[in-house]
C-alpha cells in the first residue's frame, strides 16, 4: 500500500464562486443540533437556510442509527428537557413510531417496574429508577424532521456539504458548499455550526480542544447495524432456559472478534429486529484516514457477528442484516473553547447561570448524580470567543471532556440548537449582535417554546436524602 | 430581507492545499464503475487510490438499494457479461448474498418458470419479451444483498492493493495545460489534494470532467428512465401470502384500492424481496420525475425530490398498512441512504455510441465489452448484443482522464439501456486496466494499444469477440421501439 505521505502542497488558484442565496441565518449540518437551530430561527422570523451533507435530516438520530432520545427526566421523574425534543416525540406518538415508559412511571423506584424497563431497554432506567427515554423510528423521524423544517419555512439544501466559512476578520460572511451543483456560496448574517465536529472552527479561527481520554465513551466511533428476521421468541426462550450456554456463546462470540450483545427494537411491529451498537477506538473522529479504517474494521466485525449469530444462536437461523448505519457513529471530536467553558467543576456545582438556556438531568454518574441531579447550561457555551456572528449548536459546544462525556447526546444537541436558533433570530430582530442579545428576552422566548428554565435569581440548595444506590453508575471510568 | 440572488459571486483567494498522496491512478467515486476501475488498475500494477463520498462503496448497488444485476445474458439465455461481475457474484454466492435465475431456466419460455420469476419482480429484472416470438423468456439476472456486498467490495478493493478513502468527496481538478493531474477533495480532514497520472471519473455524474471543462451532453428525453430519480425503500413484516390471497380472491377490490392509493399520491408497485431470508420484505423503487433539469445535477431539485419522495413513501406506507391485507403489521425498515440517480451528464468521447450502433453489430477494434441488448424492443430481438468501444470512455478533448460508469460517451437512448450495474462494472474494468497500461507505458490513455488492451481484458475473463478488421455494412431497419421500455415503471402505473 502507498505510504509516501508527503507534506507537499499544491496551489489552488483564486476563483469567483457563485452566491446562490443570501439569508439571515445559515445552519450548517442537519443533525439534532441543526434541526433545533433551523426550526427555532425560522419560527422566530429569521430567513433560514439549512445545509445537510446527506439526503435526510436527523444526523446520528436517523442516519447514525442512534435512535434513542434518553435522559429527559431527572431522577425524581420531573421532565427537564421538553421544547423541540418533546415536539419530535409527540409527532412520533401520532404515528405510533416511538416507545417510552408512560409518564406515571417516570422516577418510580418500584423494583418490578424498574426490572421490566431495564429488560425492555437499557436506556429506560437510571439510578435504580425508571427514566423517561424514547426509542424512535429512524425512517419515520426522517419524514417528521422534513415536515418540521418545511412547516417552519426553512430553506434546506440536502446532498450539500458546508465545507468552509467565508471570513472577513472576525466576522463570518457566509459558507462555501459543495454539491452536485458544484462549489457555491451562501451568504448570511449569522452562521451556526451544527456539523457536530466543529468543521468550521479551523477555518474560522475558533479556538478548540480535542483531547479525549481513551477510556471515555466519547473516545469511540460506532458502526451500528440492524439484523432482521430474528425469531426473538426462540432467542429469548433459549436465553432463559439455558443462561449458562447463552453466556458461553456470548463469550465465544466475543473471543472470535464478534459482538456478544444486542438491543431489541421494541418499536411497534418490529418484533424480529435487533440492534448492534458498538465502540471502536480511534485516534480522531475527524481524520479521514481513521474514519476509513473504522468503516472497514466495523464492517468486518459486523460480518463476523452476523455469521456467528446465524450459525450458533438459536433464533438467528434466518436472520439477515437490514442495514449498517449510513453514517459512522461519531461521539466527539473538536470542542470549542468559548465564552464560557463548562467543566468538571460545574458538574458538582448545581447553580443556574444567569444566562441559562437549558437544564439537563444528570443521571449517569451514580451517587454524584443523586447529589447533583441537574446541570445548567449557559448561553455563553455556544459562543466562540473571537468571531462575532457565529454560534455552535451541536456536541462541539464549549465544554471539557467530562461535561462532553455526559451531555452531548441527541436531546442535549436539540436544546443547544433551540437556544442558538432562537437567539439568532432575536438578535437580528433587535438589530444587535448575537453576543449582545437580551438574555432575559431569550429566556422568556425559550420558556414560551416549552423549554423549562430555572429561576436564576435563586440559589439552589440541594441535598439527596433518598435510599442509597444498589446499581453501579452507567459509565464509570 | 433576502431570497435568491442573481449572478453574484464571491472571491476565494488562491491558497496552498496539502497533497495527501501522489499515485499512478486516482479513481473518484466508489460505485460499480469506480470499484471495478480501482480493482483493475491495482491488479494491473498501478498504485491506485479510490475516493468515495459515503462511508461505504458500491454506489447505487448498495447505498442506492438498487441491488440488482440484470441483463447478464441475452434473451436466449446466452451469457455475455463475465469478468469482475462474475467474480463478484461468485464471491457473494459463497456467503448466501445473492439470488439469481437458475441456469436451466435461462432463456426458457416455460410458463411455470416465467410466472415464478415474474411474480417476484413484475418483469423488471428476470423476464423479457422476445419480440421474435412474442413470448416471455427468463434472463440471467441476479439480485444481491447490499450489506454483504459492501463488505465483499471492501475485500476486493483492498485485496487488489488499492488504497481507499471513504467519507471523501472529490470536487475539483488540478489541471496542467490540457491534462488532469489530480483532484481536490473535501472531508472531515479539510480540503486536500491527490495527484495522479491518470484520473478516472467514476462519479456517475461526470463531476470531475465538468470541473476539467470537458465537453459533455446532458440532453435527455424526460420520458426516459434516466431522466427520473428514485428513492428506494424497503417495507418488512409483510404477510406476503395473505396479500397474494387477497389479490387473487378479490381482484376488483384490489384494483380499487390501488387506484385509491394512486389518487392519494402513493406509489403502487413493489418487488418482492427475493433475497434469502427476506420472505416478509418488499422493495419499493419509487420513481420521481425531475421537473426542471433532467440531469440530476441541481442541488435544489435534488433536495425537493428527496423531500417529496419521503412524503410519498409515508403516504404509501400509511395506506398499505391501513387498507391492504397482509400489510397490517408492516413497517419501513429503511430508505436508501443515497438518492437513486439514473442518468445525467455524459462525456463527449472519442466515440459517441448512438441508437444506430445497436443495428450495425459492429465489432470495434477497441471493443472492451459485449453487452446483452434486451430492453430495446424489436431492435433487441434482431440485435441481441452491443459492442462497446474503449473510445467512449476517453474524453475527446481532455488528457489524463477516463470515464467509468454511466457517464460514458453515449446518446440518451444508449445511456438508458446500457448504464446499469453490470455495464458500469464492465466500463470500470476496462478503464482501470487501460489506465494502468497508460501509466506503465508513460503515454496518454487515448494512446493505449487497443489490441493489447483487448488481450489484457480477455486474460481477466472478460468476454470480447475477435476483431476481424471488417466493418459491417450499415443496413438499418430504423425500427424504433413503439414506446419507452421503462415508461410503465416511471409512470407509476403497472
Amino acid at each position: 500500500m502507498a505510504k509516501n505521505i508527503s507534506v507537499k502542497t499544491i496551489k489552488e488558484r483564486a476563483r469567483e464562486t457563485k452566491v446562490i442565496r443570501e439569508a439571515d441565518v445559515i445552519v450548517v449540518g442537519g443533525g439534532p443540533g441543526g434541526i433545533g437551530a433551523a426550526v427555532s430561527a425560522a419560527r422566530n422570523g429569521a430567513d433560514t437556510v439549512l445545509i445537510e451533507r446527506y439526503g435526510y435530516l436527523g444526523g446520528m438520530g436517523t442516519g447514525g442509527l442512534v435512535t434513542i432520545i434518553p435522559l429527559l427526566t431527572d431522577y425524581t421523574g420531573k421532565q427537564q428537557i421538553i421544547g423541540l425534543t418533546q415536539e419530535w416525540i409527540d409527532r412520533l406518538i401520532a404515528r405510533n413510531a416511538v416507545d417510552f415508559p408512560p409518564e406515571e412511571h417516570w422516577g418510580s423506584i418500584d423494583k418490578e417496574l424498574v426490572r421490566y424497563y431495564f429488560q425492555r431497554s437499557f436506556f429506560m432506567t437510571r439510578l435504580d429508577r425508571v427514566s423517561y427515554a424514547a426509542i424512535i423510528d429512524a425512517e419515520i423521524s426522517k419524514y417528521i424532521l422534513n415536515e418540521m423544517v418545511e412547516e417552519a419555512g426553512v430553506k434546506v439544501y440536502c446532498h450539500a456539504w458546508g465545507t468552509e466559512p467565508i471570513m472577513e476578520g472576525n466576522h463570518c460572511k457566509g459558507v462555501i458548499i459543495e454539491s452536485k451543483s458544484g462549489r457555491q456560496a451562501i451568504l448570511g448574517k449569522v452562521v451556526i455550526d451544527s456539523t457536530g465536529d466543529g468543521d468550521l472552527f479551523p477555518y474560522a479561527g475558533i479556538e478548540y480542544e480535542d483531547n479525549i481520554p481513551p477510556n471515555f465513551r466519547i473516545a469511540n466511533l460506532a458502526l451500528c447495524f440492524w439484523v432482521d428476521g430474528v425469531d426473538l421468541k426462540k432467542a429469548n426462550e433459549y436465553r432463559q432456559k439455558n443462561p449458562h450456554q447463552f453466556m458461553e456463546l456470548s463469550r465465544k462470540a466475543f473471543e472470535s472478534g464478534a459482538f456478544g450483545g444486542y438491543f431489541t427494537s421494541n418499536l411497534p411491529d418490529q418484533d424480529s429486529i435487533v440492534w448492534f451498537h458498538n465502540r471502536y477506538a480511534n485516534k480522531s473522529q475527524v481524520d479521514v484516514e481513521e474514519l476509513t479504517r473504522v468503516e472497514f474494521e466495523g464492517r468486518k466485525k459486523m460480518m463476523k457477528t452476523y455469521d456467528f449469530f446465524k450459525k450458533n444462536m438459536p433464533g438467528f437461523e434466518k436472520s439477515f442484516i437490514v442495514l449498517s448505519a449510513p453514517q459512522l457513529g461519531t461521539r466527539s471530536s473538536r470542542r470549542m473553547v468559548g465564552e464560557y467553558k463548562l467543566t468538571q467543576k460545574d458538574l458538582s456545582d448545581n447553580q443556574p447561570f444567569e444566562d441559562t438556556i437549558a437544564i439537563f438531568p444528570d443521571l449517569d454518574r451514580g451517587q454524584e448524580s443523586l447529589n447533583h441531579p441537574n446541570m445548567y447550561i449557559p448561553y455563553r457555551c455556544l459562543l466562540p470567543k473571537n468571531v462575532d456572528n457565529m454560534l455552535v449548536a451541536c456536541r462541539a459546544f464549549s465544554s471539557d471532556e467530562h461535561v462532553q462525556e455526559w451531555f452531548n447526546l441527541i436531546p442535549h444537541c436539540i436544546a443547544f440548537g433551540e437556544a442558538a436558533g432562537t437567539a439568532s433570530a432575536l438578535a437580528l430582530k433587535a438589530g444587535v449582535g448575537i453576543k449582545q442579545v437580551d438574555i432575559k428576552a431569550l429566556q422568556k422566548q425559550l420558556s414560551k417554546q416549552g423549554v423549562p428554565l430555572p429561576d436564576v435569581t435563586k440559589k439552589v440548595d440541594y441535598k439527596y436524602t433518598g435510599p442509597a444506590l444498589t446499581t453501579p453508575p452507567f459509565g464509570a471510568h | 430581507m433576502s431570497g435568491k440572488s442573481a449572478e453574484k459571486t464571491i472571491k476565494e483567494p488562491a491558497r496552498d492545499i496539502k497533497v495527501w498522496r501522489e499515485v499512478d491512478v486516482v479513481v473518484v467515486g466508489g460505485g460499480p464503475g469506480g470499484v471495478a476501475s480501482a480493482i483493475s488498475a491495482a491488479r494491473s500494477g498501478a498504485k491506485t487510490v479510490l475516493i468515495e463520498r459515503y462511508g461505504h462503496i458500491g454506489g447505487m448497488a448498495t447505498g442506492g438499494l438498487v441491488n440488482i444485476i440484470p441483463n447478464l445474458s441475452d434473451i436466449s439465455g446466452k451469457q455475455h457479461i463475465y469478468g469482475l461481475t462474475m467474480e463478484l457474484l461468485n464471491r457473494l454466492d459463497k456467503r448466501g448474498g445473492t439470488s439469481y435465475t437458475r441456469k436451466k431456466d435461462r432463456g426458457s419460455t416455460e410458463k411455470k418458470a416465467v410466472d415464478y420469476y415474474l411474480d417476484a419482480n413484475l418483469g423488471w429484472f428476470y423476464v423479457r419479451n422476445d419480440h421474435n416470438t412474442g413470448m416471455q423468456r427468463v434472463l440471467y439476472s441476479a439480485v444481491v444483498d447490499p450489506e454483504i456486498l459492501k463488505d465483499e467490495l471492501n475485500d476486493m478493493v483492498l485485496g487488489a492493493g488499492a488504497e481507499l478513502l471513504l467519507h471523501s468527496w472529490g470536487t475539483q481538478v488540478i489541471m496542467k495545460n490540457n491534462a488532469v493531474r489530480g483532484v481536490f477533495f473535501e472531508s472531515k480532514s479539510g480540503r486536500q489534494a491527490i495527484l495522479g497520472k491518470v484520473i478516472i471519473d467514476a462519479t456517475g455524474d461526470g463531476d470531475i470532467f465538468v470541473a476539467a471543462g470537458a465537453e459533455l451532453d446532458n440532453e435527455c428525453d424526460n420520458k426516459r428512465r434516466t431522466a427520473w430519480l428514485a428513492l428506494v425503500w424497503w417495507l418488512t413484516n409483510v404477510n406476503i401470502r395473505k396479500y397474494d390471497n387477497f389479490k387473487a380472491s378479490q381482484p376488483e377490490k384490489y384494483k380499487e384500492l390501488i387506484q385509491e392509493l394512486i389518487k392519494l399520491g402513493g406509489y403502487p408497485m413493489f418487488f418482492k424481496g427475493i433475497l434469502k431470508n427476506q420472505p416478509n420484505t418488499v422493495w419499493y423503487h419509487c420513481m420521481q420525475p425531475q421537473p426542471q433539469h433532467t440531469d440530476a445535477m441541481d442541488v435544489e431539485q435534488l433536495t425537493k425530490i428527496d423531500v417529496q419522495a419521503r412524503k410519498r413513501a409515508l403516504i404509501t406506507y400509511d395506506f398499505m398498512k391501513k387498507y391492504v391485507p397482509g400489510f397490517e403489521r408492516s413497517f419501513i425498515m429503511l430508505t436508501a441512504p443515497q438518492l437513486g440517480t439514473q442518468g445525467g451528464r455524459r462525456i463527449i468521447g472519442e466515440y459517441i455510441l448512438t441508437e444506430k450502433d445497436m443495428e450495425t453489430d459492429e465489432v470495434f477494434e477497441d471493443t472492451i465489452a459485449v453487452l446483452a441488448n434486451n430492453d430495446y424492443g424489436e431492435i433487441s430481438a434482431k440485435h441481441p448484443t452491443l459492442c462497446i468501444p474503449y473510445r467512449c470512455l476517453v474524453p475527446k478533448c481532455v488528457d489524463g482522464l477516463l470515464v467509468a460508469g454511466r457517464a460514458f460517451s453515449s446518446a440518451d437512448t444508449i445511456n438508458e439501456t446500457f448504464n446499469i450495474i453490470p455495464h458500469c462494472i464492465a466500463y470500470g474494468q476496462a478503464a482501470g486496466t487501460a489506465a494502468a497500461m497508460a501509466v506503465k507505458a508513460g503515454i496518454q490513455p487515448r494512446r493505449v494499444d487497443y489490441k493489447a488492451l483487448r488481450a489484457n481484458l480477455v486474460k481477466q475473463g472478460v468476454n470480447i469477440p475477435e476483431y476481424s478488421g471488417k466493418k459491417k455494412s450499415e443496413s438499418l431497419t430504423r425500427s424504433k421501439p413503439k414506446d419507452f421500455y421503462y415508461q410503465k415503471y416511471t409512470s407509476g402505473g403497472g
